[in-house]
């Protein structure tokens, strides 16, 4: 048995690698598309402002992009060093999507940015462009293999158990991509990036335009960015909806932490908007509550439910025990692999098997497991309920404020007033981190919320772990952190640099255009640059 | 040999008719399969496009704002 230090040591080093590179990837999602607008409105009207910012936004884009496949790479690497008995047991439907990642999302993307930074002279307007859809094109479906792939990790579908070989083997590739937990949890966490990137474009311009600096690329930057943020944040929440509602079904566990729900109750159901979950007491202290809400996030109905943990716990209880000659007949199978009876008694109860594995962790011959040690196992059953319910109300607030602000942003923007609410842009500049920890508890409620499994009622992480020494964990998470915390440094300083430069290191004047509002709220364009107004467009136009 | 500027044309214009019938089939099988069995990942095709062109038509706007702007202001000036 894997020392449990080790496997807690070893899910540490995951997460911590997984939150640190996390902290690029939606970026890099977002700002790729967003990178891909500005081009097109360059393509389309030809005003050389709009490739300023292209090539402005793309130059952060790289260096966002550089540090995210640097912190990417370990992970590929972490499930056969930290997560190997994983690897083994799920690696013909694991390796799949990621090597397809690998071969086709990741090649392209990484192709076409080449092309897309130093192309500019060298390529055709619209042949820029394509590329610049291909990097974008190619970002997203490489998170949509990796989604994939977590997402079978979550819902595992079009795979079986096969006794023979002990390992899971994939029977449907279909219903392994057109998994519904994959498909929402893919669209949730690309749109998030969208949201990402459109606060970081419309902070990091809100910050030109307090300093009345690059206001030309300030202000159609910000423009840009909250249209593209309120449409993507309102698709975030959408998604964040299908995605619980799927959850609902695929995870009832997850669902009823995110929720703090540790009884059953009847329709129509409240929904707790603060608790104090205890885990040891298996109740919520501190309660305030709105009626009927649950009922109607969770079912989309007011008079459906969703069972509560502790009716979860005695689910899982049933089925640890139902799991038991599974883990016997897989035992006889394993010396003698044509014992048709063994084989018959695991078949009747290999849906179970994962439970019975639950109950080796306690009770290693589980057929003399005491009551006391199912208890344990099915207790295992429920994931730790605080974190989950406070990361998933912590990301839905800053969802909320998140389109709040946009709307706000878009309203200002189209009346042309942006430039006169300094509280406004100053509140833009500090909203920059909210997406990104938005980010940080999603994906906090979709694998702590998963626990304790790796692969959803069928893995549990206790047994998914190498047999590593505490040792050499150790040393290797505090390599990770140290090293990761360079990253984000170098990242910080390359991005402060960067953007204290400006757009002039790309020449063309940057975009300098003064523009003061009048009291209609309507510009009045002050030039820095040209004398006339005549002379701006001629410039604004490159061709 | 007058002709072969008009044939290279002709030649050209077919091949991309090919390629944009090509293109639309695609599209139409992709959103068919995606629509019945992906209907998030077509919401996502689907969302992901409008949202960058309806970015795009508002930086557009901006630059007609500034002008109509402009023009309004040269007007009052013309007036004064």
């Amino acid at each position: 048995m894997i020392d449990p230090t080790v496997v807690d040591l070893s899910r540490t080093q995951f997460a911590v690698t997984v939150l640190y590179h996390f902290l690029f990837v939606p970026l890099t999602l977002g700002l790729s598309f967003l990178l891909a607008a500005m081009e097109t409105v360059y393509v389309v009207t030809g005003k050389v402002i709009y490739k300023q910012m292209a090539q402005f936004w793309g130059k952060l884009f790289m260096i966002n992009f550089a540090l995210g496949v640097a912190t990417g790479l370990t992970m590929e690497f972490e499930f056969g060093t930290n997560w190997s008995f994983y690897s083994g047991f799920v690696g013909d439907i694991f390796g799949a999507p990621l090597a397809i990642e690998g071969l086709m999302a990741f090649f392209m993307e990484s192709t076409f940015v080449g092309l897309m930074i130093f192309g500019w002279d060298r390529l055709r307007k619209g042949q820029h462009l394509a590329v610049t859809y291909l990097v974008a094109l190619g970002s997203n479906l490489s998170a949509l293999w990796i989604l994939i792939a977590n997402g079978f990790m979550q819902d595992p579908r079009g795979a079986v158990f096969d006794p023979t070989t002990m390992r899971m083997q994939l029977t449907s590739f279909t219903q392994l991509i057109f998994s519904p937990d994959a498909q929402a949890k893919f669209v949730h966490t690309s749109i998030a990036g969208y949201v990402t990137a459109a606060l970081f474009v419309a902070g990091v311009s809100a910050w030109y335009m307090l300093r009345k600096r690059h206001l030309e690329l300030a202000r159609r930057s910000f423009r840009m960015a909250v249209l593209f943020g309120v449409l993507a944040t309102m698709g975030v929440i959408t998604l964040g909806d299908a995605l619980g509602f799927v959850g609902a079904h695929a995870q009832p566990t997850k669902l009823a932490a995110m929720e703090g729900l540790w009884k059953s109750e009847s329709a129509p159901m409240a929904w707790n908007v603060i608790a104090f979950p205890s885990q040891q007491a298996q109740k919520n202290v501190g309660v305030i509550q709105i009626p009927y809400v649950l009922s109607l996030l969770a079912t989309h109905s007011l008079y459906g439910t969703v069972p509560g943990m502790l009716e979860l716990e005695k689910r899982a209880a049933r089925r640890i025990q139902n799991g038991i000659p599974a883990i016997e007949a897989l035992q006889t199978l394993s010396k003698h692999p044509r014992d048709a009876a063994a084989m018959a008694q695991f078949k009747a109860h290999e849906k179970d098997l994962g439970f019975g594995f639950l109950l080796q962790r306690y009770a290693p011959n589980v057929a003399t497991a005491t009551p006391v040690q199912i208890r344990q196992a099915a207790r295992d059953a429920i994931p730790e309920v605080s974190v989950v319910f406070w990361s998933f109300r912590i990301m839905v607030g800053l969802g909320l404020a998140m389109l709040a602000f946009f709307v706000l942003g878009v309203i200002y923007t189209m009346r042309n007033v942006v430039q006169d609410r300094p509280w406004f842009l100053k509140t833009a500049v500090w909203m920059i981190p909210i997406p990104f920890i938005a980010c940080e508890m999603g994906w906090l409620v979709a694998e702590v919320g998963r626990q304790p499994w790796t692969v959803f009622e069928i893995l549990p992480t206790w047994m998914s772990a190498s047999t590593h020494s505490v040792g050499y964990l150790v040393f290797s998470l505090i390599g990770f952190v140290l090293l990761y915390t360079v990253f984000i440094i170098i990242e910080m300083y390359l991005m402060v640099r960067a953007i204290r430069q400006g757009p002039e290191s790309h020449g063309s004047g940057g975009g300098h255009r003064n523009v003061t509002t009048t009291h209609g709220g309507l510009p009045r364009p002050t030039l820095a640059l040209q004398p006339s107004s005549s002379a701006l467009q001629r410039s604004n136009r490159e061709e | 040999m007058t002709n072969m500027p008009t044939e290279a044309s002709a030649v050209k214009t077919f091949l991309l008719f090919v390629l944009f019938m090509f293109l639309a089939v695609v599209v139409i099988a992709l959103a068919i399969v995606l629509g019945e069995k992906g209907t998030w990942y077509f919401a996502w095709l689907v969302g992901t496009v409008m949202i960058v062109l309806i970015a795009a038509a508002g930086g557009a706007l901006l630059d007609t704002q500034d002008e109509q702007a402009e023009a309004e202001c040269d007007r009052g000036h013309e007036t004064h």
